[in-house]
């Protein structure tokens, strides 16, 4: 069904107490805005605007929302809180963190701060083929951070890809938009259908929602860092459940990469979810691991107790 | 022990619903309790939250399995209620301190005892007979009591509203107490709000619940009421127990504690979020508390 795009509120347009600058994108289900708060300092703001629901034509600022979908309007609303509840509880410097929440306008409005930088997205496409493991093991390890925290709150993420993971200036990434998060709770609603993409989305997420976990986040993470080698997303993981003709990472940059992080990657495209890194700290330790060896042979406790006592005399 | 109970709360054609009823039991007591926050003054509906809360938890915490003394536990709750209200308001700085009616009652021992401020009402019924009532706390009662009124002019008297005693206020509320009544095999208790018993008579009300079927005769006054009550229709709220032998047959949607632990309680309360217009959207109140408990969660944590 094609929906017609809303109209953003223009330039300069006083929401509650921030000044609108300008769009900064538009989804589906709501529109982002640069805005500046009395004293100047810069945020971003979030609209709850779902297109299929809420209809604001061009010079209005109230969206029209029939009395038919008012329902589903403010159910979507209620995910929207979802969201605001899922990252007010969330301090963490690699999740974006949320200001405020407020009513305005007939709907509601999330206010962020406005991270400088670029999204991984971008710097991909910059760089496309050119970009270093390194890089690479250093965004995903401090992403994994953030991650990890999304998860001790009982939270999923559901929507990681490059576009969602923002580079700060100094290269920490921040992981931004969690707008589908908590969305398992809409699966039985036809109007507000789970909006995710469909190359990061884990097998799971299209057919069987009630397997997901941590699991299906780190799925969404092999392909982002799958997309980081490719330029783009590997192929949809409801496709490949019935015909898989996705390149496994080690065979496809075998020499330019380190084997054991072509692994990682294969590691966590996994169809079968139980073959995946369980949790965030799996992957993030064998991340951290910066070799390009094979990784050494299990040493004796003796040996084990000599190199940890060299380290403590190091220290010393 | 061994009854029936059914409770029912609507919206009816108001904003919100501030009525709040919850019953609980152990395996020898059993509590009845319902609140009618009052509009009209600030929260109305978190008085009457409040309320049936803390008694229903003070009822959970003394009754192992019954509380020492009846009387004494119904006057203690009712008052302690009363400045947990006011508790409230000073912590929050309100202006003016949120009301609400209450009643209250205890079933232990087979015999019954009730307490209330305000006018919500509870009826006792035996053999299809009004055995008891409640006396409403209101001006218009005490017009009737001295004879300067009667049914039918109380019946529409503008004044009907005002009641001189209830839960939280700036007046210490004044608390009636019944006297203790050994129920026998069918009785019927039940306690409503002024939005069912308002539109309803006396006679409509026991006629319906005379039989002791609550299951079925609740939701029935209710959908009269609700009829009745037109386009100004009050919050409703309507709960009712129906008291059987414990050595009778099993009766289908009876409840028995006979196999109750005796540290064990059970609870329902209804209320919250359990309008049916709540069910389906988000209501004005819930939006405006999700933005504010969003918003304590962002500063708690800033």
């Amino acid at each position: 069904m094609a929906t017609q795009q809303n109209c953003a509120l223009p330039p300069g347009f006083l929401l509650d107490h921030y000044r609108v600058e300008r769009q900064l994108s538009l989804g589906g289900f709501s529109i982002v805005y640069l805005a500046y708060d009395q004293d100047g300092t810069p945020v971003a703001i979030k609209e709850y605007l779902p297109n299929s629901l809420a209809l604001r034509a061009e010079g209005e600022v109230t969206p029209h929302v029939t009395e038919a979908h008012q329902g589903a309007f403010r159910y979507g609303m209620k995910c929207f809180f979802e969201e605001g509840r899922a990252l007010a509880k969330l301090v963490h410097p690699n999740v974006v963190r949320v200001l405020n929440f407020f009513r305005a306008n007939g709907t509601v409005y999330m206010v962020m701060q406005f991270e400088r930088g670029r999204t991984l997205h971008d710097y991909v496409q910059k760089n496309k083929g050119n970009v270093r493991e390194r890089f690479i093991r250093g965004v995903f390890t401090r992403m994994l951070n953030g991650l990890r925290e999304v998860h001790a709150h009982k939270l999923l993420h559901l929507d990681i890809k490059p576009s969602n993971i923002y580079l700060r200036a100094d290269g920490t990434p921040v992981l931004l938009d969690f707008g589908a998060a908590r969305q398992t709770l809409l699966s039985d609603t036809p109007i507000l259908k789970p909006m995710y993409t469909p190359g990061f989305a884990s097998p799971e997420q299209f057919n069987s929602r009630d397997a997901l976990g941590p699991w299906s986040d780190i799925y969404s993470v092999g392909a982002s860092m799958y997309a980081c080698l490719a330029g783009s997303s590997p192929q949809r993981s409801d496709e490949r459940v019935k015909h898989d003709t996705v390149v496994p990472a080690t065979k496809a940059w075998a020499g330019q990469y380190s084997p054991h992080f072509l692994a990682t990657i294969d590691w966590c495209l996994q169809l079968d979810p139980l073959k995946r890194p369980q949790s965030c700290f799996a992957l993030q330790k064998v991340l951290a691991q910066r070799h390009r060896e094979a990784p050494p042979q299990q040493k004796t406790w003796l040996e084990g107790l000599g190199s940890r006592l060299k380290t403590m005399i190091g220290r010393t | 022990m061994r009854f029936t109970i059914f409770q029912e709360s609507r919206v009816g054609k108001r904003r919100t619903n501030q009525d709040r009823v919850a019953y609980s039991y152990t395996r020898d007591a059993l509590l009845l309790v319902l609140a009618d926050g009052m509009g009209g003054h600030l929260y109305g509906e978190v008085a009457a939250q409040i309320s049936v809360q803390f008694i229903a938890q003070s009822f959970q915490q003394e009754a192992r399995p019954k509380v020492s003394d009846p009387v004494l536990f119904l006057s203690r709750v009712l008052s302690n209620a009363h400045h947990a209200i006011l508790d409230y308001a000073f912590d929050k700085q309100l202006s003016d301190v949120p009301r609400t009616t209450i009643v209250a009652c205890l079933v232990q021992e087979g015999v019954a005892h009730w307490a209330h401020a305000g006018d919500s009402r509870l009826y006792m019924i035996r053999k299809g007979k009004l055995a008891a009532q409640t006396r409403d706390h209101s001006r218009v009662q005490l017009m009737l009591d001295q004879g300067l009124l009667d049914a039918e002019a109380a019946a529409v008297h503008p004044g009907r509203n005002r009641i001189f005693s209830c839960l939280g206020g700036n007046h210490p509320p004044q608390i009636e107490f019944s006297r203790g009544v050994s129920l026998i095999n069918g009785d019927v208790l039940a306690i409503c709000s002024d939005g069912v018993w308002g539109p309803l008579d006396a006679d409509t009300i026991v006629g319906t619940l005379a039989d002791g079927r609550v299951m079925d005769a609740v939701p029935k006054l209710m959908n009269e009421a609700e009829t009745l009550g037109g386009p100004q229709c009050d919050n409703m709220t309507l709960i009712a127990m129906t008291w059987h032998d414990d050595q009778q047959e099993d009766i289908p949607d009876t409840v028995s504690t006979r196999t109750m632990p005796a540290d064990a309680y059970t609870t329902q309360m209804e209320g919250f979020g359990r309008s049916k217009r709540d069910q389906e959207d988000l209501s004005e109140d819930e939006i405006e508390r999700a933005i504010r408990e969003i918003n304590a969660a962002i500063h708690k944590f800033k």
